[in-house]
């Protein structure tokens, strides 16, 4: 049972409200995950700590080679922003395309990571830039990268009652890169993917020095193609390539079968389909 | 709950542009309260979990669903619910539109709907097909299959711009 809702207006304030519960609060953010969770199940916490008066952790801004997004930017927000538009157009894609209006308005792409969910549209995107997360504890601050968030579906390294997502980073777009995202799912809006993958290209004259492929659902936490990435190093920008890649992709990914969301094997030969678009399209977003 | 202090407190939420008390405790959300403890009922509840729109409002303008935000957290914001769009005397321009089109069926989606097109229309004023389906995207109809609440909107927008 909930018994308070606090509105820090720091992180070293929210830090020591987690602190001062010794686990019985829980961060929250947009709530679009936890409120109906708190709805469905006796709660295991008493104290909401709310994120939402805290300025520093809404803002978009570019810092000297990074952008920095703090973890409270709603969905709505990331869409809409310009600079992630020109930086980052697979995280705009997919900000766009997750959830419905109202749930954009409110769910923010920190709860997104938090949650951990393997399918999360946002989550997805930002692996497939490499993302580097900032972490704060009582104990100070650590850096991660995205890809080391994950412990199981459902389940980050970051823990909701004693840390904080204070800070998402991704390298400013240079020359020669470009990225994509594609979705596939019942329905255009308010449905969870079927299968999603976020890409990114570097390349140099028509050669791909490296590319990052994120793919999910098709493991328990969000999924790096790292056999396809290895494939296409040094490999031309061509649509024979981009073909095999998506052939490499179906056999590294290891889906499982949803009777709602789509068989295994399909699942697999749909990885094969959006690597190839998303490549396309990253070759389209090259600058 | 016997020997047990009873949680919450009273908060003041703004809604249609008054100012309303009430008590409620941490963790009731904005629907449950605009309905069970103030008796906004026109604020309707489908799933309860975010995937049907039909208890949507607007928080500062922009479209949400109220049972996936806390009262708690809308203090402090204006709530605009479909009573404070117009009333039979004085009709919106889209709850006009929505009754001349026949865009209104069993009525349970409308709210919402209707909620999800003036944020629209307050944002862009002469919207176009696409942009009215995104915009009421997050809204669920079991009975009309859209096309005349689209239109009723498509309509609205151009009476409104005229003006």
């Amino acid at each position: 049972m909930i018994k308070d809702h606090l509105f820090p207006k720091t992180i070293e304030e929210a830090l020591a409200f987690l602190k001062e519960c010794k686990g019985k609060a829980r961060l929250i953010a947009g709530g679009t995950d936890l409120i109906p969770e708190i709805r469905e199940k006796e709660s295991e916490f008493e104290v909401l700590v709310d994120i939402e008066k805290i300025k520093k952790l809404k803002a978009i801004r570019e810092e000297s080679k990074k952008i920095f997004i703090g973890p409270g930017v709603t969905f709505s927000e990331l869409e809409e922003s310009e600079l992630i538009r020109t930086n980052a157009f697979a995280l705009s894609q997919a900000a766009s395309l997750m959830g419905s209006p109202q749930v954009r308005n409110r769910g923010t792409i920190g709860g997104n990571i938090v949650s951990a969910q393997p399918a999360a549209d946002g989550a997805l995107a930002l692996s497939a830039f490499d993302a580097m997360l900032e972490i704060a504890s009582v104990r100070g601050t650590r850096e991660i990268p995205i890809d080391k968030a994950y412990l199981d579906i459902g389940k980050s390294i970051i823990n909701p009652s004693k840390e904080i997502l204070v800070g998402i980073r991704l390298e400013k777009r240079k020359k020669g890169e470009g990225s994509n995202y594609q979705r596939v799912a019942m329905r255009r809006a308010m449905a969870l993917p079927i299968l999603a993958c976020g890409v990114f290209v570097k390349s140099t004259n028509g050669l791909i020095q490296s590319a990052r492929i994120a793919i999910g659902p098709v493991s328990n936490t969000p999924f790096r193609a790292k056999e396809t990435e290895g494939f296409l190093e040094g490999k031309s920008l061509t649509p024979e390539i981009f073909e095999r890649a998506g052939e490499i992709a179906s056999e590294e990914v290891n889906p499982r079968d949803s009777r709602l969301r789509g068989s295994r094997i399909y699942r697999k030969g749909l990885s094969a389909v959006l690597v190839k678009r998303g490549m396309e399209g990253a070759l389209a977003n090259i600058r | 709950m016997k020997g047990k202090k009873q949680v919450g407190k009273e908060v003041v939420l703004r809604i249609n542009g008054k100012e309303e008390k009430v008590f409620c405790q941490p963790g009731e959300t904005l629907l449950y309260v605009l309905r069970n403890r103030l008796y906004h009922t026109e604020v309707k509840e489908g799933c309860g979990k975010g995937d049907c729109g039909a208890c949507t409002v607007l928080l500062d303008g922009v479209p949400v669903d109220s049972c996936l935000v806390l009262a708690y957290q809308a203090q402090g914001k204006e709530i605009l619910t479909v009573k404070g769009l117009g009333d039979p005397e004085k009709m919106h321009p889209l709850q006009k539109k929505f009754i001349e089109k026949g865009a209104i069926q069993c009525g349970f989606c409308i709210p919402g709907q209707l909620l999800s097109a003036k944020a629209l229309l307050e944002k862009n004023s002469k919207p176009s097909r696409e942009d009215i389906k995104r915009a009421i995207s997050g809204n669920l109809c079991r009975c009309t299959g859209y096309k005349k609440i689209i239109e009723a909107i498509e309509e609205a927008s151009e009476k409104m711009s005229n003006q």
